[in-house]
């Protein structure tokens, strides 16, 4: 090996070595990323309701739920409301975050 | 985590089953289904993040952007997705050309590392090459040998040799000559050998 071109050497390194890494995505990073596709995803049209959400199977947490419930338009209902909750504060801000609700997306991603 | 309704079988999945599930997550989430898109964050953003991690360390403060760019090029590419292979793929295909494109940046910055002269290494017996080292050390040196090197050196050594492109390739997507991509890899080798030659023998 000492005494290998270096353009063979660099072959043979690549084909043994597997630049791998094993950690897994931090709760923040998925945090991120969702909050920025959230807001991509709003920027071009309504999101789908909370209703149709709902109506779909999906859990919603106690605030999407209250959202969902109250007699407000099918537009409120499309909003972005993660936007305004201090779950996403949390979650893009801690790894840890102490965040615990049911049917929230963060939290879910967090437990992912 | 799973937004797309619960399993129905205790089968293991099958090819189409997993396709048309795909298929199912990427309409959600052009329907822009909230919770659709936090199934598809979650279930794509670790294999994302230890691929573009390990292609840009030790480099890693840039890790995040790039995951983060990767999500939001493959959500506006979604409806281009036809679902006749794996999404997993197709979102990874994506983080490779965002690496490339990553690549392409840093060597098309001037270079701040001097020209070294090359001392081609002369050919010898290489049998004993996999006597000489066991996998993990191998492993291990690697990751010390490129934590050391400029980053152009590091970037250019993984784009060509465990991303496979060519000399030619690297040319065209970063609009330097053959040539100059070729005498950067000479000295990017040179480089990583002197080290992990300093290395074995320290």
């Amino acid at each position: 090996m000492a005494n290998l071109p270096d353009e063979e050497f660099m072959e043979r390194i690549s084909d043994a070595v597997e630049l791998t890494e094993s950690e897994s995505a931090p709760a923040r990073l998925k945090a991120k990323v969702y909050s920025a596709l959230m807001l991509r995803l709003a920027e071009t049209g309504p999101l789908m309701s909370l209703s149709e959400t709902n109506a779909r199977g999906h859990k919603l947490c106690v605030f999407e739920e209250l959202v969902r419930i109250a007699p407000v338009g099918e537009g409120a209902k499309s909003l972005n409301i993660c936007r305004l909750c201090h779950a996403r504060v949390l979650a893009e801000q801690i790894e840890n975050a102490p965040i615990y609700w049911n049917g929230c997306s963060y939290v879910d991603l967090k437990n992912s | 985590m799973n937004c797309l309704g619960p399993q129905t079988s205790d089968q293991p999945q099958t090819t189409s089953s997993m396709g048309s599930e795909d298929s199912a997550l990427v309409a959600a989430v052009l329907r822009k289904d909230r919770k659709a898109t936090a199934e598809f964050v979650a279930r794509y953003a670790d294999d994302l993040y230890r691929y573009v991690r390990s292609r840009l360390a030790p480099r890693y403060d840039q890790v995040d952007d790039l995951v983060q760019e990767v999500f939001l090029a493959a959500w506006e590419k979604l409806n281009h997705y036809r679902g006749t292979g794996p999404l997993q793929a197709w979102v990874m295909g994506i983080a490779r050309h965002k690496v490339e494109d990553h690549y392409r940046a840093r060597l098309r910055a001037p270079e701040s590392i001097e020209d070294a002269d090359q001392e081609p290494s002369s050919p010898a017996s290489v049998s004993d090459f996999h006597q000489l080292l066991e996998q993990d050390e191998l492993r291990k040196n690697t990751w010390r040998v490129m934590g050391g090197l400029p980053e152009q050196y590091r970037l250019a050594l993984i784009w060509r040799y465990w991303e496979k492109a060519s000399a030619r390739e690297m040319a065209l997507k970063t609009g330097k000559t053959e040539k100059g991509i070729e005498r950067l890899l000479a000295r990017a080798r040179a480089e990583f050998r002197e080290r992990w030659d300093h290395g074995q023998s320290s």
